[in-house]
């Protein structure tokens, strides 16, 4: 019982990663779009999506982060 | 006391790159610059000039001297550390007080170019910026520099190493519902190189690239606007 609440706290965890992939696919549509339509800015724009995509995913790490620590810390 | 196993991988890396930097330092004193650039100095030449162009996008001209050799030992490194788990040794980068230790250095560096842009009262000033209680708030931003820059080299590859593992087991328990030949993990023979390939090789790749590019902007945002 004890073990299958804590998977289930673990998995309620991970649950924060859904936002941010939705989110950082967004980021890649609005940078394909741009290119489109300013193929000059490409190098500049393709570095700001990277950064932005970046920064946004420690949201998900942290959520992995701590389920892991769930897992292990609790679940040992 | 427990020596790390991680410790090992460490020195085996260190050493492969000392080397292998040692070699390439001859073969570029071999060079003739009028000569047209072939095989391993090509490539050398390349990378300096995209690592060159990246530091002067990203911060000032004056720094780029200093920051250029940096920044290639470290993304360099980075991805080293990152595809050890092919050459099976232990990913040094998941281990924590690795990554932290590559953070601090950039922590300290961001300090470090900020008061040499501005000089002494000027660095000062910022950190009381825009008024004086917000020096609280300011040391805390410091932190979370370091903590983010950390935990996500540190996440990206770890969850990775564990994600591999999980699916070796997965795999090996099902291949061993296969009477005869189900000891040999037939299906992890032929899913895993595929997944080694996204999660060491390309994630590897891709979290040095972000580590080095977002401690170059960190660095950037800290420097005085340009007239």
């Amino acid at each position: 019982m004890e073990k299958a609440l804590i998977g289930f706290a673990a998995t309620l965890c991970v649950l924060g990663g859904c936002i941010t992939g939705i989110m950082e696919g967004k980021v890649a549509i609005t940078a394909v779009e741009q290119i489109g339509k300013n193929p000059d800015a490409a190098s500049k724009i393709q570095s700001m999506a990277i950064i932005g995509a970046a920064i946004s995913e420690t949201c998900a790490i942290y959520c992995l982060l701590t389920a892991f620590l769930i897992i292990f810390i609790l679940g040992a | 006391m427990v020596i790390q196993t991680t410790v090992y991988s460490i020195i085996i890396i260190t050493v492969f790159m000392a080397l292998l930097l040692l070699y390439i330092n001859r073969k570029l004193k071999a060079f003739d610059p009028l000569s047209k650039p072939t095989g391993i100095v090509l490539l050398v030449m390349i990378f300096a000039e995209m690592i060159d162009k990246m530091v002067k996008d990203k911060t000032d001209e004056r720094f780029a001297k200093y920051l250029t050799p940096y920044i290639m030992t470290v993304i360099s490194y980075i991805f080293l550390a990152n595809i050890a788990g092919l050459f099976s040794l232990d990913t040094p980068t998941s281990n924590y007080s690795v990554t932290l230790v590559l953070a601090a250095i950039t922590c300290i560096l961001i300090e470090v170019c900020s008061l040499k842009a501005r000089g002494g009262k000027a660095y000062l000033k910022t950190w009381f910026e825009p008024f004086a209680p917000f020096v609280v708030l300011n040391v805390l931003s410091k932190f979370s520099t370091l903590l983010s820059l950390s935990l996500r080299l540190f996440g990206n590859i770890l969850s990775g190493g564990i994600l591999m593992s999980v699916i070796y087991q997965m795999l090996a328990a099902v291949s061993n519902k296969i009477p005869l030949i189900g000891k040999l993990n037939i299906f992890g023979i032929i899913l895993a190189p595929v997944l080694h390939f996204y999660f060491d090789l390309f994630s590897g790749a891709m979290q040095s690239y972000i580590f080095t590019i977002l401690s170059l902007s960190f660095i950037g945002k800290e420097l005085p606007q340009k007239e």
